[in-house]
């Protein structure tokens, strides 16, 4: 199968889509000619032209809200939002607005509209362009909240949200950009709410989103080493949730370890755990661990940036605390 | 008065009872909320009737309007029913959101109420929006954003005048200027001229009564002609006035706004007496006839009342419903 | 001072760029501003202009090869013939660097690991070296002692040569695979000792050395008995956890008895299975009570030619049954049922009334139910002492050292009183010593 990168993925998606539906844009800060900062939406104002990839000034309120009010009367608004970070610009139009609309109206309007951005640290982009901040918006009912792991989830799950009729938000790891993985050459789109078991394995359950995937699997990789056996999966979306698929694992292997590059408190990690520790409680045979970024403005220092991210060899070296039995933070 | 003539009757008296209408809700909606019927809290448009009607009558189910907190009169003007609006008013599974938006959130999409919205100049990107997909998809629709001179303190506004200028949408910003921020004289927080802002953006604007009915109205046609041409985006600054305070309940508000200012308002600007007499003293219409559409307003909104008091709230298991679209 | 040319950062997503084409060769004469190669970042083709003159030299990367941002790929010597070193990378993130920045360097040799030696051992406590650094050493000479579990034992270097470094202080706890040691071959310039605490010490490579001596493998990470955490609290709470407890539950197994044992907290699953295998609980006397101990020591060669004899002359063949007899014999009080279970080899059977029949003819049967003795012969394995404690019953335990027999009599003091228990092992072993009594 060809292998392409995660930024063309987006790419293909979001072309193949306006191809296939009209009534799809794109909007957004330098999304044209520029076709945004990481060159992501490349070519797409050449097939479709200015007015249906429209360049904004920088006013991310003021073009959310328009993107809200559009997918309110017939189109699907396509949203970049440069940063990540720029999130807690656009709060209001989003949380307030287009999470609450359908609801407030007693399912009479509906937000069909996606609002695709980025996350991750290790950039060197300091505190205010390196953030993780998924979890603010999955906090809001009425948001879905897709986080691709690679290209081929990139794609699929880009399409499924142009489709999808509410607002979702797309957390891309602008650190993957140029990551290349296979992808068919078909269309395919991949169900929000289903989570991908990336690795079979009976010892432990790692639970990675995004590029925590990565680190999850370079932690089976050394596990299996030593003769533990990891299973990594991938939620995919963490609203929706596939419970299902993760509580089923950590029945089967009785310790966890959930991976997510946001801020360790009140965060992602949090959630899935207490969830595991709701449903699975007495399957399990070692406490389950949350592993997110540090509780720090990501800092500029490459030296201080770094350690502020989970790693492979801190998942594997918890994983083989747990594993040995070993009390962990004991009181 | 704008102008005489007797060719549009029908306009007239339909006008006129618009603002009946919405006056008589209005005063029931307080009714219920004062003797505790009604949950949450509410804003009483009483005093701005000629606004919400003056531009309501000059779109059609179409064109799309966003409302606020303060919207009970936008909804009644672009043609709800008494009966789900009550029923929404005292959450009940008829109202128009099933129940679950309330005063502060009516939308009637049937009408193209998009909707009030209880953050203070949070609708003005939707409008602004729903402008920008009917430029898109050549419908021809004009989008109306109410709100008030409060919210000309927000930033969005900004942001997206700028926006319907550089792309000519078909958008007008009503702003109902009543003169107040909620509990604070709207001159102690707004500096130079609110129009200037617009006119900053190159948007035409107009500063008007708002509580002439047919002033409004006529500019609004023009104004949505033009829109429709893709001559937009225009600024209205209607000059109105809120009887009620900022909120039912805000009722000792000496401390902002004086009873004589009040009374004056009431006694020689009233938008429905003072156009009730121009409609008679027209011959459009008889004294008699005119209070013959005040009692079947009245008599309309009160059972109306009855039906939403006796009506069913919605079943418990609807509380998780239409969080997603499924 | 050469000029360091590296791979430049230009796109926002970058993090390599494909050199497309040298634009000048190793050798040539550049000044500042020359483009020196083209560079294909994201979607664009740029040129790299050198950043002062000189010449190009020490070129590590082609044309066609992919560079990641920051790395050196070459540089601008003040001779063509450039430093003679080729350029180290640039590119090595600031974490790797904070490792390094203040490691000491290691000398070259074999590094000496802190062996596995006990079975629930992850750890070793370095009692004190027996060597100093600089000291000349055989293969087996002592290195240094070492607590683990509750034995104190010795370790040797393992290999010939010289201590070129001590890692590890008298007193630290070094985990199983840890490097204590590095023995080198030659006589090392620099000899030193440091605490393991030290953040320089080479990492615990279990694959360091293929030929380590047998002594120094690294212990097996696959889910580890884990070292005693904590001892019975005193508030009674049991530290387990929920799985434990859940099966615990439906296998009806009691965590309590776990505590009463001795077993470290927290219990996980796999202490279940040391619960599963204590002796059942209504017959075990209660913790605490007394127990009783006794042991006789005889000449092996009676019951040995004893045995020779039943077999050769009356076909007798199951030793056990014999042994059976014996004791049922000296426990026989009056005419009741008497169970007597042989364990061997891990496996057990039962004799009824074994001392009843023609001697050696008793029939073996199964054991599931407690009997009223317990031999359990252990004079083929390297067992030569026991202490075990009271079971479920009296037990007899057979152990031999080259020619001699002990025979350790265990039970709880509600099982025999003293009178009976002295009798009984009395008898059992005068029979073992002399069979032909047994006769008589």
């Amino acid at each position: 199968m060809r292998e392409i990168t995660l930024s063309k993925a987006v790419n293909e998606a979001i072309a193949e889509e306006m191809r296939r539906d009209p009534t799809v844009f794109l909007m957004g800060e330098d999304v044209a000619e520029a076709g945004t900062p990481f060159k992501v939406l490349a070519g797409l104002v050449e097939e479709f032209g200015t007015e249906r990839v429209i360049d904004t000034p920088i006013s991310e309120p003021g073009f959310v809200g328009l993107a809200v009010g559009a997918a309110m009367t017939g189109t699907r608004p396509i949203v970049d939002l440069m940063f990540g970070d720029f999130i807690f610009l656009v709060m209001d139009q989003l949380c307030n607005q287009a999470a609450k609309t359908h609801y407030m109206s007693g399912g009479k309007l509906s937000v069909p509209m996606v609002l695709r951005t980025n996350m991750g640290a290790t950039r060197r982009s300091a505190a205010q362009h390196s953030q993780s901040l998924h979890a603010l918006v999955a906090h809001i009912p009425g948001l879905k909240v897709a986080m691709p792991s690679s290209a081929y989830e990139a794609k699929g799950l880009m399409k499924t949200a142009i489709r999808d009729n509410n607002p979702v938000v797309i957390f891309e790891d602008k650190l993957m950009y140029q990551d290349k993985a296979p992808v068919p050459e078909e269309e395919y789109l991949i169900p929000f709410g289903v989570a991908n078991v990336k690795r079979e394995g009976t010892d432990i359950t790692l639970i990675g989103t995004s590029s925590m995937v990565q680190v999850a699997e370079a932690a089976a990789d050394i596990l299996a080493s030593e003769g533990i056996s990891a299973e990594v999966i991938d939620p995919r979306t963490i609203v929706p949730l596939d419970e299902e698929t993760l509580i089923k694992s950590v029945k089967k292997t009785s310790r966890a370890i959930v991976i997510d590059e946001g801020h360790q408190s009140y965060g992602v990690t949090g959630e899935i755990a207490a969830r595991l520790n709701e449903k699975a409680f007495y399957h399990l045979d070692a406490p389950v661990v949350r592993m997110g970024a540090m509780d720090v403005p990501v800092p500029f220092s490459p030296a201080l940036e770094d350690i502020t991210v989970p790693t492979p060899e801190g998942v594997a070296a918890m994983a083989r605390k747990l594993c040995s039995g070993e009390m962990i933070h004991a009181a | 008065m704008a102008k005489a003539a007797k060719t549009n009757t029908e306009d007239y008296l339909r006008m006129y009872t618009q603002m009946v209408r919405i006056r008589a809700f209005e005063d029931n909606a307080n009714q219920l909320y004062l003797s505790a019927k009604m949950p949450g809290l509410t804003h009483m448009s009483s005093g701005q009737e000629a606004v919400a009607v003056g531009i309501c009558e000059a779109l059609t189910p179409e064109d799309k309007i966003t409302s606020t907190h303060r919207g009970h009169g936008h909804c009644v003007a672009k043609g709800a029913e008494f009966k789900a609006m009550f029923c929404e008013l005292l959450g009940k599974e008829e109202g128009y959101c099933r129940g679950k938006g309330g005063s502060m959130h009516i939308a009637d999409q049937s009408n193209g109420n998009l909707g009030a919205n209880a953050i203070v100049g949070g609708s003005m990107g939707i409008a602004t929006g729903a402008a920008l997909s009917a430029k898109m998809q050549k419908t021809g629709a004009v989008a109306v954003c109410f709100f008030g001179d409060g919210a000309t303190a927000q930033g969005l506004w900004y942001e997206v005048m700028n926006m319907a200028a550089l792309w000519g949408l078909p958008v007008i910003y009503a702003c109902e200027n009543n003169g107040y921020s909620e509990y604070t004289r709207t001159d102690e927080i707004a500096a130079g001229s609110i129009t200037a802002r617009a006119e900053a953006f190159g948007i035409e604007s107009y500063d008007l009564d708002g509580q002439d009915v047919l002033a409004v109205n006529d500019l609004t046609q023009k104004l949505v002609e033009r829109c429709r041409k893709g001559e937009g985006p225009f600024f209205m600054n209607l000059k109105t006035y809120r009887y009620h305070g900022h909120h039912v309940g805000d009722i000792n508000r000496e401390y902002y706004r004086a009873k004589d200012e009040e009374s004056e308002w009431k006694t020689t600007r009233d938008p429905i007496t003072n156009f009730g007499k121009w409609l008679e003293g027209e011959k459009i219409a008889t004294t008699d006839e005119l209070i013959e559409i005040n009692n079947s307003v009245r008599k309309e909104a009160e059972e109306a009342v009855a039906y939403a008091l006796e009506a069913k709230y919605p079943d418990v298991s609807e509380v998780d419903m239409h969080v997603y679209v499924a | 001072m050469p000029l360091d040319v590296i791979m430049p950062a230009l796109g926002m997503a970058q993090d390599s760029g494909v050199i497309v084409s040298w634009l000048k060769q190793p050798g040539d004469a550049v000044a500042e501003g020359d483009a020196l190669f083209e560079v294909e970042t994201d979607k664009a083709t740029m040129e790299v202009e050198a950043q002062g003159k000189g010449y190009l030299t020490d070129v590590t990367a082609a044309a066609g090869e992919s560079v990641p941002v920051g790395q050196v790929i070459a540089r601008i010597s003040d001779s063509a013939e450039g430093s003679g070193t080729a350029p180290a990378s640039a590119s090595a993130p600031a974490s790797d660097a904070k490792n390094k920045a203040s490691a000491k360097p290691m000398p070259e040799g074999r590094e000496v690991i802190m062996p596995a030696l006990g079975m629930a051992q992850d750890s070793g406590l370095l009692v004190s070296w027996q060597v100093a650094p600089g000291d000349k050493v055989g293969a087996e000479d002592v290195l240094f002692e070492v607590e683990t579990d509750k034995a104190a034992m010795e370790v040797p270097a393992g290999f010939d040569g010289y201590v070129a470094a001590l890692l590890a202080e008298a007193g630290e706890d070094i985990p199983v695979g840890g490097v204590v040691a590095i023995i080198s071959t030659d006589k090392p310039e620099a000899p030193f000792a440091q605490s393991a605490r030290s953040a320089d010490k080479p990492p615990a490579t279990p694959a360091a050395a293929p030929d380590q001596a047998e002594a120094t493998k690294p212990a097996p990470a696959k889910p580890k008995p884990e070292k005693p955490q904590s001892a019975a609290r005193s508030d009674g709470r049991i530290l387990a956890s929920p799985k434990a407890r859940r099966l615990a539950l439906e296998r009806g197994l009691d965590l309590h008895r776990l505590v009463e044992v001795g077993h470290p907290q927290p219990f996980h699953v796999r202490d279940l299975e040391a619960l599963a295998n204590l002796p059942d609980a209504t017959a075990t006397p209660a913790a605490g009570a007394a127990s009783r101990r006794l042991c006789a020591r005889l000449p092996a060669a009676g019951f040995e030619a004893f045995c020779a004899w039943a077999s050769g002359t009356l076909d007798i063949g199951d030793t056990n049954a014999l042994l059976a007899g014996f004791a049922a014999a000296c426990l026989r009080t009056d005419d009741s049922a008497l169970l007597v279970e042989v364990e061997t080899f891990g496996t057990a059977h039962a004799y009824q009334d074994p001392d009843r029949p023609w001697l050696g003819q008793a029939k073996r049967q199964s054991a599931d139910t407690t009997p009223a003795l317990r031999i359990r012969d252990l004079r083929h394995s390297a067992l030569s002492l026991v202490e075990i404690g009271a079971e479920d019953c009296p037990v007899l335990t057979l152990s031999q050292r080259k020619s001699s027999v002990t025979v350790t009599l265990e039970c709880g003091a509600d099982q025999l009183s003293a009178q009976d228990a002295i009798a009984l092992l009395t008898g059992f072993a005068g029979r073992m010593e002399q069979p032909l009594r047994h006769l008589l």
